[in-house]
């Protein structure tokens, strides 16, 4: 499902944020990617969202290779990822239930399917009865978790997820990783930045160590 | 409830999906576009109701720059019902010499019908000249104490022309006729108003084509101040997969919407100041023993009226918005 090979990243005057990465995610393959802040977990994510291109190397993700995509094409490719984000990206002046909506609405989903969908992605993260509140007046973990509803919203084969436990206590935590694992055990591929070290060594998956933006370490169940 | 989720993932058959089969599942699911037209519709509704003092403003600016070039156009459209009404009067008088007599007067005015441009021609004797002239002038007593008739017969013309060249054309070559003594044209005062309508009709397109770019730019500029302030937004809805043109929709909405707002209170103005003018006209046409009455806007105006800013209103918005979308490099 992602296919690195080589791959770097350079921004203007500054040092390699990603220099010679390789690996691979199946479909159904769960995987963290770990380091220190700084050592290119986010740069990673953001360019299998497209959200920069890479400097060089080959990005393949979901047959696509990310190297030619256009302009054009981003929206539709960005629609196949479910996406959670460190700092959210809620839209505050929409209820919850709106900013789950959101991409089954851009995707032009006729709208009681959606609501449907809507609903039960809410559930799944345990904030249904919260769907008219607006995201301030929520808690930074609740706020996480609407983050992951709006992800798998749109049922979605990989589930980049960047610090999805950082606002969460060790239940809810485990919570959310039981959510990613049903979406795993339907083929879905997932990679996780985090850094979290316990929760990593609690659910022994596949590890992807980045230090300084080398990968140094690609541990975990394949390898093994 | 979260059967859906358990559901094998469409996309993930096979090993590759190409490029060109992404550009092919574009083309997929329409059926809620609908819909989401009509809410993004109702939703730059609601924004312009949630900022009522600012959307004022850019309405009023935009009703008065439509308003000004309207109203020269109206004003124009006055002034030709008005040359309409009055060419009909465009006529040449012939006054004959004195020792013409009248049947040879008579004579000289059925000539005339068999010339170009002459519709007809009525000879008024010096004895029909004068009972006229008594009735209309009140002068009728001082005229009789006079030992002779003072008054030239004439003939009537009335060309089957309207065309000024081609009127002038005619009464100088009237003129050359030998029992003519002297010509006069009544139709002077009408070509003077029909050039100033011309003129009026140039200074109303002029005026048009500025205020068109007039209100490109503050269209355009309320639009990139409305972008601005939904920054986050936009940046949301191309993280989770919105195109360019579905950004880009709410404020195409909005840049219709302030024209069709501006566009109908321009017509609303118009309809104001039309009621105003027309009362204190009245007084003055009634001296002139005239049915005329200014003429509003017509409904065809008004819908054009609204239509034009309407689409200056989505042009507008259309070229800000995309080019602050798409510079976007999301």
């Amino acid at each position: 499902m992602i296919k690195i090979k080589k791959l770097s990243k350079r921004y203007v005057n500054s040092q390699d944020a990603l220099s010679n990465i390789n690996f691979e995610i199946g479909k159904g393959e769960m995987a963290f990617v770990t380091g220190h802040s700084g050592a290119g977990k986010s740069t990673l994510l953001k360019l299998i969202l497209a959200l920069e291109k890479p400097s060089g190397g080959e990005l393949i993700v979901n047959g696509l290779n990310l190297n030619k995509l256009s302009r054009r094409e981003i929206p539709y490719h960005r629609r196949k990822i479910g996406a959670v984000f460190q700092d959210h990206q809620l839209l505050t002046d929409r209820t919850v239930f709106e900013n789950v909506l959101l991409p089954l609405e851009i995707s032009g989903f006729p709208i009681e399917d959606a609501k449907r969908r809507v609903r039960a992605a809410l559930d799944k993260v345990g904030l249904l009865k919260k769907e008219k509140v607006f995201p301030p007046a929520l808690s930074g973990g609740e706020q996480q978790r609407v983050g992951i509803a709006r992800a798998v919203v749109n049922r979605p084969s990989i589930i980049l997820a960047d610090e999805p436990t950082g606002n969460l206590d060790p239940n809810l935590s485990e919570e959310v990783m039981k959510v990613f694992e049903q979406f795993k055990s339907v083929g879905v591929s997932i990679l996780v930045a985090s850094h979290d070290a316990s929760l990593i060594k609690t659910l022994n998956y596949r590890v992807i160590h980045l230090d300084h933006g080398r990968m140094v370490n690609d541990a975990g169940t394949d390898n093994e | 409830m979260a059967e859906w989720l358990m559901m094998p993932v469409p996309t993930m058959n096979k090993a590759r999906t190409s490029n060109r089969q992404n550009r092919a599942s574009r083309r997929g699911s329409d059926v809620g576009t609908l819909q989401i037209h009509r809410k993004i519709a109702l939703d730059s509704v609601k924004r312009l109701i949630l900022s009522p003092l600012s959307s004022l403003m850019t309405i009023v600016v935009i009703a008065v720059s439509l308003l000004l070039p309207a109203l020269l156009f109206g004003l124009n459209d006055n002034l030709q019902l008005i040359l309409l009404e009055f060419q009909n009067s465009a006529r040449i008088t012939l006054f004959l010499d004195d020792s013409v007599s009248e049947p040879q007067g008579e004579n000289v005015s059925k000539d005339l019908l068999t010339y170009n441009f002459i519709q007809s021609a009525a000879y008024v004797s010096k004895a029909e000249a004068l009972e006229e002239f008594s009735l209309s002038s009140g002068l009728g007593e001082i005229l009789r104490s006079f030992s002779h008739n003072p008054l030239p017969a004439a003939i009537i013309v009335t060309p089957t022309t309207l065309n000024s060249r081609d009127v002038n054309a005619l009464a100088q070559r009237l003129e050359t006729i030998s029992e003519v003594d002297f010509m006069q044209l009544d139709s002077q005062w009408i070509n003077r108003l029909s050039a100033l309508s011309d003129l009026i009709s140039i200074a109303g397109k002029l005026l048009a084509a500025i205020v068109i770019t007039g209100l490109f730019f503050i269209i355009g500029n309320t639009i990139k101040h409305d972008i601005e302030n939904r920054r986050q937004e936009i940046k949301v809805m191309k993280l989770v997969g919105g195109t360019d043109s579905y950004v880009a929709r709410p404020f195409l909405y909005r840049g219709i919407l302030f024209g069709v707002l501006g566009g109908s209170f321009a017509v609303f103005l118009h309809l104001i100041i039309l009621m105003v003018f027309n009362g204190s006209l009245q007084e003055l046409i009634q001296l002139y023993n005239s049915s005329f009455t200014l003429q509003g806007l017509g409904f065809f105006n008004s819908f054009s009226l609204i239509v034009s800013g309407a689409l200056i209103g989505w042009f507008a918005a259309f070229l800000v918005s995309f080019r602050h979308i798409r510079g976007d490099n999301l």
